[in-house]
């Protein structure tokens, strides 16, 4: 080996390089962000739920283990989870079947109604149920019956409706995959509709469906606006949560909640990773798609459920529109503004300030995932796998957790952080960690197409990596980053549970603001002001439909020249 | 000399994929690495380019050291086995980027854009996308781009691998015709000894990391080193030397005095067959391959490999001598076990 030692390694000009410090940068500044505004606060919340009078210990856990309402909360948030679980993975199933595996027509009303709960701040079902079910709800009054909708069965709606076009999503792309080739063979060897069905769509979905059941069971034991408008009494780990800190002012005990509420999720998501994995590496190349033909049973039976369903959806967020603008509900009907005149101190000012703040999120957001993924391919791979597990590790916090290691980390003149305490830039700031798992995968599966030998054609015919990024990345990963800026707009317009920590008196924000309006009996206004955020994301969408319309067609265009 | 290798080495963990590997390249000269896939070819070609960094060893091109060199700052020309034309840019504008980024004035850009346009036999596609061009005509356009800045090196990796049969064999012969005309020193990496033969000037012959045999194409087909080159170019006959002793003695006078084990290495179309009732040898099968016959034949050394051109000598069955030359007949190192580099 002796000649290899005196060729040494000349590379000490090279770490000057211009392309090695951008590299450095797309990493460094990142995952400086990651440390300061996720894995620190982490660590704080994790501290304090360690802290009592004497230093640190495990006081708080066992006053709280000891406690008959901890217990309560979880035994309702678990079986509110299973629950919500069973019925969303049940129904997603049978919808995603009807989309993928049925021949009927209008399946694009279907695709659109059933997104429609993610484009509203969660607590929105739950005020759509209580105009129509609750003690003055148009369907109680239209039968004469009195409905206890606020409990268990109320919040278990409200989170289904919520979870239900996750479950859709993964299960659909479980089915999607299946080879149209593989149901052509079982045909020809006479297996029947129903045992293709359970030998092979089955089987081959069932990691859709074990990724879809986490999916759903995350989502609802973390969600905090259904609880707190329909819960009632039936108190979950959310609310437990947001009762002791802002309730007791307990910080050190909401700390605890905080910790146990992580456990089944960080659980429930790694699993769920795997699961993920495991449904990638059963993929084969160069599949036929499946081409359903019409069977009359299965198609209008599946078509009835599903039409069933989309209706309830319609039904829940359009009574909330109607009864926004409705005079008095439900004793005088007739048309009217007025709830549009929010009356809550500052009016529409949280509105506007969620605007900017989600375009803080949404634009800071999207260069930083962008950024960290451009880097992240030019490290070696032992260095880029742990920033990888890091910049995952955010879906797995409950909004709630994180939103209150947040107040707990940055509402502490321990360190300069402290100056963002209170300001519009923090809530951006959360609202982009909140969601930063998945922008950041989202990205990596648009780097992950783009092959390595385009970048190294660039770079052999003298681009350095910003020219590369410039000319050849972004153009490629455009409709991904255009993807992600409105999913992280999107998300930060309507998210509750990471925000409700940190909004003061004079900021605050909409899905704040509604809970707000909500509590003090203005049930109309609360209306008023989510059909404005419903709106405002409409227009979201609509924008970024154009945005990928546009891009598509320039390239397309190019062409045609 | 050119560009020179001198003991090249990387390793990724504990694997070797080049051991100090020295290789050279005259200008103009077309040099095909050819080898096994995990040769370490494919690593060489890319500490060439800069793509990956040399753990140890030495690139110099006109006796300067390129280590330090980004792969943007080297001048060189590469072509991929995937085309990887960047699909947001139109055909001109993928030709053009290397000039562009040099800051060339776009009337001259676009002079030399039509002009390796007309040279890779492509004039009309400039504004297409490269989505709609077939496999073929995107290579050409891949080659066109890697010429147009003029490149010190041209380095093509596996360029006709993802090609079908026919594309293959005329693309082969365009980037021939253009390198000759060019006079760009070219560096292919290949695992095809068939387009190695028809495009080098040199082979380099790779297994294991290391550099087995490097020369003419004639000298590897005629004059292989070891059993390893015999065996990878081409098919070939191998005789133990107690085989030839007795059945051959005439072919022991060119054996070399060594040590280590020498295989006689006796190509197919080397061999006479002399139809005979008192033959010692028998043919076992026979397959008509067009210009010639492929003939299995048991001889007392064992089966061998015979190719005849011209009409069938004999049929399935017969009896025949076997006549071979002792011109034809080279003794090849045996490094079956453990590969062994000859030094050049």
């Amino acid at each position: 080996m002796s000649s290899i030692d005196q060729t040494s390694r000349p590379r000490s000009r090279q770490s000057l390089d211009a392309d090695r410090l951008l590299t450095l940068a797309c990493v460094g500044l990142p995952l400086i962000g990651l440390i300061l505004f996720f894995a620190y606060p982490m660590v704080i919340v994790f501290l304090r739920s360690i802290t009592v009078a004497d230093g640190y210990g495990i006081g708080n856990y066992t006053e709280v283990l000891g406690s008959a309402g901890f217990w309560r909360a979880t035994r309702h948030s678990l079986t509110m989870g299973g629950a919500t679980t069973a019925l969303s993975v049940f129904l997603g199933f049978i919808l995603a079947q009807g989309l993928y595996r049925c021949a009927f027509r209008g399946k694009w009303l279907i695709r659109g109604i059933i997104v429609l709960p993610l484009l509203a701040p969660s607590l929105v079902q739950a005020l759509g149920l209580i105009f129509l079910l609750g003690r003055n709800g148009v369907i109680s009054r239209a039968l004469g019956i009195e409905i206890e909708i606020y409990g268990f069965w109320g919040l278990l709606i409200a989170n289904t409706l919520y979870a239900l076009p996750q479950a859709v999503m993964i299960i659909g792309a479980a089915l999607v995959l299946l080879d149209a080739r593989t149901y052509e063979a079982a045909e020809v060897m006479g297996a029947s509709p129903w045992r293709q069905f359970r030998d092979l769509t089955l089987p081959a979905a069932r990691f859709g469906i074990l990724n879809a059941a986490f999916v759903c069971f995350t989502i609802t034991i973390t969600d905090f606006g259904n609880a707190a408008v329909i819960g009632g009494d039936y108190s979950v780990l959310a609310t437990e949560i947001y009762s002791q800190v802002v309730g007791q002012r307990n910080f050190n005990m909401g700390a605890v909640v905080g910790i146990m509420l992580l456990l089944p999720t960080v659980i429930s998501y790694s699993i769920e990773r795997q699961a993920m994995k495991r449904q990638q590496a059963g993929q084969t190349t160069g599949q036929v798609a499946y081409q359903p033909s019409f069977s009359p049973l299965r198609d209008l039976s599946i078509a009835t459920v599903s039409l069933l369903i989309c209706a309830g959806i319609v039904a829940v967020i359009g009574i909330v529109i109607y009864a926004s603008f409705v005079k008095l509900w439900p004793y005088n009907m007739s048309f009217s503004f007025k709830h549009y005149n929010i009356t809550l101190a500052g009016g529409y000012s949280s509105l506007w300030m969620t605007i900017v703040v989600s375009l803080g999120a949404s634009v800071g957001g999207t260069i930083a995932v962008f950024m960290l993924g451009l880097g992240l391919r030019r490290l070696p791979q032992a260095l880029a796998q742990p920033i990888q597990i890091l910049a995952a590790m955010p879906a797995a916090v409950p909004g709630m957790v994180l939103g209150l290691a947040y107040i707990l980390t940055f509402n502490s003149t321990a360190t300069p952080l402290y100056l963002l305490y209170g300001t519009a830039a923090l809530i951006a700031i959360i609202n982009f960690y909140h969601y930063h798992t998945q922008g950041f995968l989202t990205v990596i599966t648009g780097f992950r197409q783009l092959p390595p030998a385009l970048e190294e054609a660039s770079g052999s015919l003298g681009a350095g990596l910003g020219r590369t990024a410039r000319d050849i990345v972004v153009p490629f990963v455009a409709p991904m980053l255009v993807s992600v800026f409105f999913f992280l707009f999107m998300r930060s317009m309507v998210t509750l549970s990471a925000v409700v920590f940190l909004t003061t008196p004079n900021l605050s924000v909409a899905a704040v603001t509604i809970m707000r309006l909500d509590d003090a009996g203005l049930t109309s206004q609360a209306a008023a002001f989510s059909t404005c955020v419903m709106a405002v994301v409409c227009v979201a969408i609509l924008s970024m439909r154009i945005t990928l319309a546009l891009i598509g067609r320039r390239s397309r265009n190019k062409g045609m020249a | 000399m050119y560009l020179t290798v001198r003991d090249a080495t990387k390793t990724y963990g504990t694997f070797t994929a080049l051991d100090r590997v020295s290789i050279e390249i005259e200008k103009g000269e077309f040099v095909c690495l050819l080898g096994p896939s995990g040769c370490g070819k494919t690593t060489l070609l890319r500490l060439i380019a800069g793509l990956t960094e040399l753990d140890g060893g030495e690139i110099t091109l006109e006796e300067v050291a390129l280590s330090d060199l980004p792969a943007r700052k080297r001048g060189f020309g590469i072509v991929f086995q995937s085309y990887s034309l960047f699909p947001n840019m139109s055909v001109a504008e993928n030709i053009g980027y290397g000039l562009k980024i040099r800051n060339v004035p776009s009337s001259e850009i676009a002079a030399r854009v039509t002009e390796l346009l007309e040279l890779v036999k492509l004039p009309q596609v400039a504004n297409k996308l490269p989505g709609q061009l077939s496999g073929g005509q995107q290579q050409r356009i891949a080659l066109a781009r890697a010429i147009a800045v003029d490149p010190r090196v041209l380095l093509l990796d596996e360029p006709l691998s993802a090609l079908d049969a026919k594309v293959r064999a005329t693309l082969r012969d365009e980037i021939r015709q253009v390198q000759r005309s060019l006079e760009i020193p070219t560096l292919m990496v290949t695992h095809d000894q068939e387009e190695a033969l028809a495009l080098a000037d040199k082979i380099i012959c790779m297994n294991h990391g290391i550099v087995v045999q490097a020369g003419t194409p004639e000298d590897l087909y005629h004059r292989p080193a070891t059993r390893f080159v015999a065996e990878f170019m081409g098919s070939s006959n191998l005789l133990s030397a107690e085989d030839v002793a007795k059945f051959y003695p005439d072919l022991l006078a060119t054996r070399p005095a060594s040590t280590e084990t020498y295989l006689a290495c006796i190509r197919p179309e080397q061999i006479e067959l002399i139809p005979a009732e008192d033959g010692t040898a028998t043919v076992r099968s026979m397959s008509f391959l067009g210009n010639l016959q492929r003939l299995e034949v048991d001889s007392p050394t064992g089966p061998l490999l015979v190719e005849t051109h011209g009409r069938p000598c004999c049929c399935t069955g017969d009896k025949v001598h076997l006549s071979i030359a002792s011109q034809d007949c080279t003794w090849v190192l045996d490094d079956a076990d453990q590969p062994k580099a000859i030094p050049a």
